[in-house]
């Protein structure tokens, strides 16, 4: 699903290179859920947005079901987040003027053609990460973990391949975070791709592979079973 | 499965590099900025204000320019057309108020040269007007307007009798002590009495009525014309007035020739009867339709420069605030506009959504611009009717024009920064 062959990232700000991650070469299978750790400031969420397309690297390839997406234009790349990438931020995300209900309704914004389905598709995802009674509640009258969860469900509404999660339970108590980690189990074994950085090894013990990162390059890589 | 998806998807996206925005899309980003700017009204409101200051100027001073346009439109109408004026007296006609001096210097025999030269071009009509005439029929006195004049009056003012007969070219001849009623004097002399046969006294010398002119109702300018009495121009001048001038001379050109250059001829005619070389002053002016209407339009032109200039200025100083009211509030709203790129916003998605904003905001201060507009454009020619008002279509379109026009000129900057950012950053 995912191939990344010897990605590099140099950021170059005042004239000054900063290179932040060196030939990265991994693959993940369509299916799999991994867990990327590694000590702050290692280039994790550079990597992260790189995989989203938010980014792009400055040398390897990244192909994506066999498709190197490196040639892609702005517009192309969009297209791809839009249809085939969900993100979960660590900061929600949500947009505090609209409702629930809109805020998973918003990928369908740049979509074509516009599902004609798509306000049910929202409503059963809320309904399934237990938010069926809040879809007209402003994200601010909802607990942190309950924000995530729509977010969560803003991620799935497109039924997209791959879901990247940048630290979703980070600013969440451990409650929260057991509720999150569930849903993710679940859509995980619905058969979705799933790439999420953490620090916290018992949140990387819900993934089936966990990748560490170490000074911008793979410093380990392991399955377990 | 979801393999062979993304690599139809990668494909088609590679393919297409679609950068045009289907209509569709584009009211989808719009409803959604309709919604953003809802949820920020008193921003919206600060943002539509300079707009709608500047369209409600407009709305005035379009309203102005179409009473205005009315105005000279109705004149014309009542003037004639085809109409051109000759009175006697020199010096210039200074808005309602003035009045060039009376002279005494236009002659019968003028209008006959004129109508020896121009006959062919022109109906011909020598006068005198003289207000406040008295009249009594039968121990009945009033006042009215009398008219002496040819019988080609009828024709050189579309008026004529209804009831009897005109003066005709025996009364003028024989200096017949005939005359032609309007229709207020006749009811206000006769009552409902047919008036035709009866005796009536012109300053107190005994006339028969003749005939009755058609009605023609109150003027443009707002007096009653059938207030009046015509007889014959010879009778006039030497039964009743005693004077050897006439005071204007009425001609109505035939369709075939030009206006103008009638007027440009009889002046020189009169210029030359009367011996007067320029720089001298003219002893006597020509009024056109046209003359008219570029006196009013001048009357009313200082108001519309400083009115459109005011609306102009108000419409930039509203776009300079709307963009800056634009510009500051992209920083709050950065992160989202990075969510909206991840969740697969193109650069032109986000360009076309806040361009929305701009142009919606410009929308609405100019429904409201309209409205505020419209008040003294409805409310000012009911308190006082001389000010020509109106209602135009071209208000509309103007204003639908200038409004959109702001929004887009000064949305696309920020749009564009905000189409510009990086998502990466825009996220963090
Ligand atoms: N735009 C940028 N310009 C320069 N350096 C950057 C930029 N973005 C990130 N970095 C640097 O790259 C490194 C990795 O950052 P990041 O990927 O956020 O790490 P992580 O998510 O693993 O904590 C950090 O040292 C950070 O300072
Ligand atoms: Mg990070």
């Amino acid at each position: 699903m995912i191939e990344l062959s010897k990605i590099g990232k140099t950021y170059l700000t005042g004239g000054v290179e900063t290179p932040v991650l060196h030939a990265i070469d991994f693959t993940v299978e369509e299916g799999e859920f991994v867990a990327l750790m590694g000590p702050s400031g290692t280039g994790k969420s550079t990597l992260m947005n790189i995989l989203g397309l938010l980014d792009r690297p400055t040398g390897g390839t990244y192909r994506l079901a066999g498709q190197d997406l490196t040639t892609l234009d702005d517009n192309g790349l969009s297209a791809i987040r839009n249809k085939r990438i969900g993100f979960v931020f660590q900061l929600f995300h949500l947009l505090p003027r609209v409702s629930v209900l809109q805020n998973v309704l918003l990928p369908f914004l740049y979509t074509e053609p516009y599902p004609p389905d798509a306000k049910e598709r929202a409503r059963a995802l809320l309904q399934s990460v237990g938010l069926g009674e809040r879809m007209n509640f402003k994200p601010n009258a909802l607990s942190g973990g309950q924000q995530q969860r729509v977010a969560i469900a803003r991620a799935l509404v497109n039924e997209p391949s791959i879901i990247l999660a940048d630290e979703p339970t980070g600013n969440l108590d451990s409650v929260a975070s057991g509720e999150i980690l569930e849903i993710f189990d679940r859509i995980h074994r619905e058969g979705r791709t799933i790439v999420m950085v953490t620090h916290e090894p018992d949140v990387a013990a819900h993934a089936q592979r966990v990748i560490t990162l170490k000074d911008g390059a793979v410093a380990s890589d392991e399955r377990r079973n | 499965m979801s393999a062979a998806d993304i690599a139809l998807d990668v494909t088609s996206a590679r393919r297409s590099r679609a950068k045009r925005l289907r209509p569709v899309r584009m009211l989808r980003l719009a409803r959604h900025a309709a919604g953003a700017l809802w949820s920020q009204k008193a921003k919206a409101f600060l943002m539509m204000i300079g707009t709608a200051v500047g369209i409600m100027l407009l709305t005035a001073v379009v309203g102005l320019s179409a009473g205005v346009q009315n105005r000279i439109n109705q004149i014309t109408a009542f003037f004639g057309p085809r109409s051109i004026m000759v009175f006697a007296g020199g010096g210039h006609l200074h808005g309602a108020g003035g009045r060039a001096e009376a002279g005494t210097t236009l002659k019968l025999q003028d209008a006959q040269a004129i109508q020896n030269q121009y006959g062919y071009e022109a109906v011909v009509a020598p006068g005198i007007f003289s207000g406040d005439t008295n009249v009594k029929a039968g121990g009945v006195g009033t006042q009215t307007h009398l008219v002496c004049s040819t019988p080609d009056y009828a024709e050189a003012f579309d008026w004529y009798v209804q009831e009897g007969a005109p003066i005709d070219s025996d009364d003028e001849r024989s200096m017949a002590r005939v005359a032609v009623l309007g229709t207020t004097v006749a009811t206000n002399v006769f009552g409902a009495e047919d008036p035709i046969g009866k005796h009536i006294f012109i300053n107190n010398v005994p006339f028969v009525v003749k005939g009755l002119l058609t009605s023609k109702g109150t003027s443009a300018m707002g007096f009653d014309q059938d207030d009046r009495i015509w007889i014959p121009l010879s009778t006039g001048m030497n039964r009743v007035l005693h004077q050897d001038y006439i005071r204007f001379i009425r001609m109505k050109v035939r369709p075939d020739y030009k206006v103008a250059s009638v007027v440009d001829q009889i002046t020189q005619l009169i210029r030359q009867r009367h011996r007067i070389v320029p720089p001298e002053q003219d002893d006597f002016r020509i009024i056109t339709p046209d003359f008219i209407a570029q006196r009013v339009q001048s009357m009313a032109r200082t108001t519309e420069l400083v009115g459109g200039a005011l609306a102009l200025v108000a419409l930039l100083v509203g776009g300079v605030v709307l963009m800056n009211i634009l510009l500051l509030s992209l920083s709050e709203r950065v992160p989202e506009i990075g969510l909206k790129r991840a969740l697969g916003a193109r650069q032109r998605d986000i360009l076309v959504e806040f361009l929305s904003e701009s142009v919606l905001v410009s929308l609405f201060g100019m429904i409201l611009g309209v409205l505020l507009g419209l008040l003294p454009v409805l409310l000012i020619p009911r308190l006082f009717p001389m000010m020509p008002m109106a209602v135009s279509w071209k208000t509309f379109a103007y204003a639908a024009l200038f409004s959109t026009g702001v929004g887009l000129l000064f949305g696309v900057q920020p749009a564009r920064r905000a189409a510009k950012l990086n998502p990466v950053e825009a996220l963090r």
